[in-house]
């Protein structure tokens, strides 16, 4: 019984990616006086995609064709993960918390090497944007998977959110892992996701060359790491609502619950984009040192019980 | 022929090494190791930088071999015979102070061997410049035995005297890995490039049994089996990615003449099989699931964490900033690699003799297929392996480890105390069928791909050719300013101009100061040139005040026997 | 009694050798003192009535008696140098040191060989300071010629040492050694004559270039 509603549990939020996204674009526009495109737009810019054509450079070898897929199947699987809507309804026999962090590594990887496969200088210069960002900020994720599994004292996410209490480092560790989310999705203060200037691109410099069917996967792939990394916040650390059975009404409350805590979080995501200016590239060390610092004060704050 | 003789000798000797139950004959095989390895390292002799390497390599060996002897003749002193048994009984006759002074003469003695920072200098020199297979080889195994020196002389025969010990382990490998990491951002040399992540990636083994170390001190023996077994895990891993990836810059070294990777690129539609195993030893060595490189560091991590749960509050703080400090190597260790792949295999040959490179040969791509299959091999069966890891480990530290059980099933590891599960099988299985049926949702849904192929776009400007490709050193600049604290890196301009306007070249070069070598060995150097210096004086070349030294001191002896 | 005198007399050669201002006259001090060393090795053979000492005795006058100073006159004529043997300290000076030695090795023996056989106490004090004489040969005359027979003196000095304290060494070492002697001279000759070629001297002392 559990296998079926793991994988409907999956299903469930990979149809609902795509929508966090659009949440968060109608909310900034909304804060920026304006009516905006609808929520269900990046739905149709995936059909779109899905229905042109694909056009692939001379350059590139099968590195570049196979990685949408690659990328796509990692961030399903780090979904695979999460015990989102059920507390003890997760893969967790795949593995716990730690490995989310390395399965969407796996991607990343491969994403750079696409850009660089190539040959053209945007590639490259977002790979390695990509790759730094994203190196500085894994000692913060680990970090905060850390205080939140020493409160819980088991790095599996279904103990973690079996939890009754969130403890107040717990919080700490929310919040950096708030500064991870803004850094892996890229979003503003790290990376412009609206924009093409060369300026302000990290992980759309990346995926310039893609078109077609291959950038619709790639699309569908992180709006995927974006709803894993809000889950992560939402039904891990704080599982307030989360049922831990599978009868329907728990269930309603728990799908509920988890609505309403995602979309407090695209509120203040969607404050920050709008509020705050792009860094400059260097500047995200600085960035990745203050949510270091949180991180470990949340450590030193559970070590001394709270 | 020559080569091969010294191959099998050497190989011969490694074995001998870990093998010997006696002290003196330890250190004949392990003389015999470093002397065998150096006639390797400068085999290629007519290059003078092979030379230098050697010279190099001989002389932090022999420092090493000293401190080993030196701790060795304190050891024979309480025991009575060189070999291992009485050591050991010996050991707990030894007094405490005495055995801080043992610790700190092996460390230093067998760090020189492994490569830990700040005795890691002749890695860099040495490695590149040897043939590929004996870097490898090198690499992947002859440092290893410095790892199994420190454990059966610090762990097995002298036991754990103090918990500093271990805290002085552990800051030592964090130093390695992330002096070893960054320095790695900064190499165009393929194989400096490998060369570096060796000693990161002994750091990484060296956490392990560091933390086993304290663990073991802090009384908590399942931890410290469960390091130690990540430690022990990391290190055979390592031998394999390693010796994989220096096998293939050895055949793109074959292939097209130069280890530059700033002149090489597109390799991959050229020697794809090349391509394929170091994609894999660079997936391995950026700990991506489910290859066995992923394994290692998982476990080293979930033992921190297990560590930073049972441990007193200064601990907590201490293992989960090591623990991030281990993903930042990872992290760091990914975006190399992407670099050292990327620009090397992909994209457009930056150089004309790149164009003509050819496949590797059979027997090397034998070679990497069974290197890759290993490798594939090691990270799916994890819980096997683990299971005989524990074995040993409990061997090491004499504890009985009946009920230590990691491994469910022959398939999934488990740490019962944190409730943690990995399944390395499990991914492969999961990422391939989930790819799988993306693959097919994608075709049933949306139709036969139609593929266009063109040029990348190129902004308007045509003709674009591989001078706008990134470059290696572009690749690693972010890193570069973000660690110009460490690197200082400086820079050369040079440019020819034909008129005030028109700069006919111009020519940019990007350098690190070597710090270590600028302020540790340089001074120590430095110092020992002048005393050589001063001490030349003896020698004043006349045959008479030669002979008057011998006669004094035999005048001496008679003197000083009255 | 025969003893004593013989001892005396090897020392009152070495004392000339000391002195000696030709490279004639330090090639007779050595047939002397080589002379007198096997006369007390015949003695020494009679008392113990050993074969082998009276074997070593008769190589002993062969070797260092006859053949090494033939070679070292032959090399002596072939050459034509200047007869003088260059001294760094005048004859008086040096035989005050030569004293000296004799009395650092009667305490130095006084201190280590047992007062029981008169022979063993006497010869070893007077071989330690044949031996020291002849090393004070070799560092304070300035011709290769004096750094030959400074060697041989020394192994004269070492024989004795051996023939007295212990009755003689290993019958093969010594026959090893006698032929060593022989070999090294014949070779030293060669360098002799090679250095004379040369450089047109064999004045060690102007051999300096090979500085650190």
């Amino acid at each position: 019984m559990d296998i079926p509603i793991c994988i409907g549990q999956t299903l469930l939020l990979m149809l609902f990616a795509p929508l966090v996204s659009g949440i968060i674009k109608k909310i900034k526009n909304n804060l920026r006086m304006r009516i905006g495109a609808s929520v269900f737009q990046p739905y149709y810019n995936l059909a779109k995609l899905f229905a042109k054509e694909e056009v692939v450079s001379h350059n590139a070898s099968w590195i570049f064709r196979v990685t949408p897929f690659i990328v796509l199947a990692s961030s399903i699987s780090a979904l695979l993960l999460v015990p989102a809507f059920v507390s003890r309804i997760s893969l967790n026999s795949m593995g716990d918390l730690l490995l989310i962090v390395f399965v969407l590594a796996l991607g990343r990887f491969f994403l750079a090497l696409a850009g660089l496969d190539t040959g053209s200088a945007f590639g490259g210069m977002g790979s390695s944007r990509e790759m730094f960002i994203s190196s500085l900020i894994e000692p913060v994720a680990v970090m905060s998977i850390f205080v939140v599994s020493l409160n819980a004292h088991s790095t599996n996410p279904q103990i973690i959110s079996s939890m009754p209490v969130v403890a107040f480092s717990s919080i700490i560790a929310a919040t950096s892992l708030f500064f991870v989310i803004i850094a892996e999705t890229s979003r503003i203060p790290v990376d412009n996701q609206e924009t093409h200037l060369e300026l302000t691109m990290v992980h759309e410099a990346m995926v310039l060359e893609y078109s077609g069917r291959s950038l619709a996967l790639i699309e569908i792939a992180s709006y995927i790491k974006q709803i894993v990394f809000f889950s992560l916040i939402a039904s891990v650390i704080f599982p307030w609502g989360i049922s831990s059975g599978i009868s329907i009404d728990s269930l309603l409350i728990s799908i509920g619950a988890y609505c309403m805590k995602i979309t407090i979080l695209c509120v203040f995501i969607s404050v920050l984009e709008v509020s705050a200016a792009k860094m400059r590239l260097f500047r995200v060390v600085d960035f990745a040192s203050i949510a270091f610092v949180l991180s470990v004060l949340g450590v030193i704050i559970s070590s001394m019980g709270r | 022929m020559l080569g091969w003789l010294l191959f099998a000798g050497f190989v011969l000797s490694m074995a001998l090494v870990v093998t010997v139950g006696n002290a003196l004959i330890f250190l004949i095989a392990w003389e015999i190791m470093s002397m065998i390895s150096y006639f390797l390292v400068i085999f290629d002799h007519t290059h003078e930088k092979s030379v230098k390497a050697g010279i190099i390599y001989i002389v932090m060996t022999h420092i090493g071999t000293a401190f080993i002897i030196a701790s060795f003749l304190i050891l024979f002193k309480y025991a009575g015979s060189f070999d291992f048994a009485a050591f050991k009984s010996a050991s707990r006759t030894i007094p405490p102070n005495l055995k801080h002074i043992i610790f700190l003469l092996l460390l230093v003695g067998f760090g020189t061997k492994a490569g830990i920072v700040p005795l890691h200098i002749w890695l860099p020199y040495a490695h590149p410049q040897a043939p590929s297979h004996i870097s490898s080889i090198m690499s992947g195994v002859m440092i290893k035995t410095a790892i199994y020196g420190m454990l059966r002389f610090i762990v097995f025969i002298l036991g754990i005297e103090g918990i500093w010990w271990g805290n002085l382990i552990l800051i030592l490998a964090l130093l390695s890995c992330l002096v070893g990491v960054i320095y790695a951002l900064m190499e165009h040399d393929l194989k400096r490039l490998l060369a570096y992540h060796s000693v990161e990636n002994i750091g990484i083994i060296l956490l392990g049994i560091g933390a086993s170390m304290v663990f073991l001190k802090m009384n908590l023996p399942v931890l410290a089996v469960l390091s130690l077994c990540a430690g022990l895990y990391h290190l055979i891993n390592h031998a394999i990615f390693k010796g994989l990836l220096f096998l293939c810059a050895g055949a793109v070294y074959k292939a097209t003449g130069t280890r530059n990777i700033e002149k090489l690129g597109g390799l991959i539609k050229m020697m794809p099989w090349t391509a394929a195993a170091f994609l894999t030893g660079s997936l391995a060595i950026s700990a991506i699931p489910p290859l066995n490189g992923f394994v290692s560091e998982w476990l080293t991590l979930q033992a921190f964490f297990l560590g930073a749960l049972s441990s007193p509050g200064g601990y907590k703080v201490f293992f989960s900033i090591c623990a991030s400090l281990l993903a930042l190597t990872g992290g760091l260790t990914a975006a190399c690699f992407v670099k050292a792949f990327g620009i090397t295999f992909l994209a457009l040959p930056r150089s004309k003799g790149v164009t003509e490179a050819k496949e590797a040969t059979f027997s090397m791509k034998f070679a990497f297929v069974f290197m890759m299959l290993l490798t594939v091999l090691f990270g799916l069966a994890a819980a096997f392996i683990i299971k005989l890891l524990v074995k040993v480990s409990g061997f090491i530290f004499g504890l009985n480890t009946e009920g230590m059980n990691f491994s469910i099933n022959n398939f999934s590891l488990a740490i019962p105390q944190s409730g943690a599960y990995l399944s390395t099988p499990l991914i492969a299985i999961v990422f391939a069928a989930i790819a799988g049926i993306c693959f097919l949702c994608v075709h049933l849904f949306a139709g036969r791909s139609r593929i266009g192929s063109y040029n990348t776009w190129d902004c308007g400007y045509y003709n674009l050719d591989a001078r706008t490709e990134y470059t290696a050193t572009a690749f690693s600049k972010p890193f570069r300013i973000a660690f110009n604290f460490f690197l200082l890196p400086y820079s050369k301009t040079e440019k020819i101009r034909e008129s005030f306007y028109h700069v006919k070249s111009f020519k940019y070069e990007v350098f690190t100061t070597f710090i270590f070598r600028r302020y540790v060995y340089d001074p120590i150097i430095s110092l020992v040139l002048l005393a050589a210096k001063q001490t030349r004086k003896i020698q004043a070349g006349s045959i008479h005040m030669y002979l008057a030294y011998i006669l004094i001191t035999i005048l001496l002896l008679i003197f000083f026997y009255r | 009694m025969f003893v004593d005198i013989l001892l005396s007399a090897i020392l009152i050669t070495g004392f000339l050798m000391i002195a000696a201002k030709r490279i004639g006259a330090i090639i007779k001090g050595f047939i002397s003192q080589s002379l007198i060393l096997f006369l007390l090795t015949l003695l020494l053979a009679y008392k113990s009535h050993s074969v082998e000492l009276y074997v070593v005795a008769g190589l002993l006058f062969v070797v260092k008696v006859i053949l090494i100073p033939h070679f070292l006159s032959r090399i002596v004529k072939k050459i034509k140098v200047d007869e003088n043997l260059g001294l760094f300290l005048n004859p008086t000076v040096s035989i005050f040191v030569a004293l000296f030695f004799v009395y650092l090795s009667y305490i130095f023996t006084d201190k280590i060989v047992c007062v029981e056989e008169g022979i063993e106490h006497g010869a070893f004090s007077v071989s330690l300071s044949v031996i020291l004489m002849g090393m004070f040969i070799m560092i304070f005359r300035m011709k290769a010629i004096a750094q030959i027979v400074g060697l041989l003196v020394t192994e004269n000095g070492l024989f004795l040492a051996a023939a007295s304290v212990s009755g003689g060494m290993p019958f093969f070492v010594e026959i090893a050694v006698f032929f060593d002697i022989f070999l090294c001279v014949i070779i030293l000759e060669l360098f002799v004559y090679k250095i004379n070629k040369a450089f047109t001297h064999i004045d060690v002392h102007r051999l300096n270039g090979l500085k650190g």
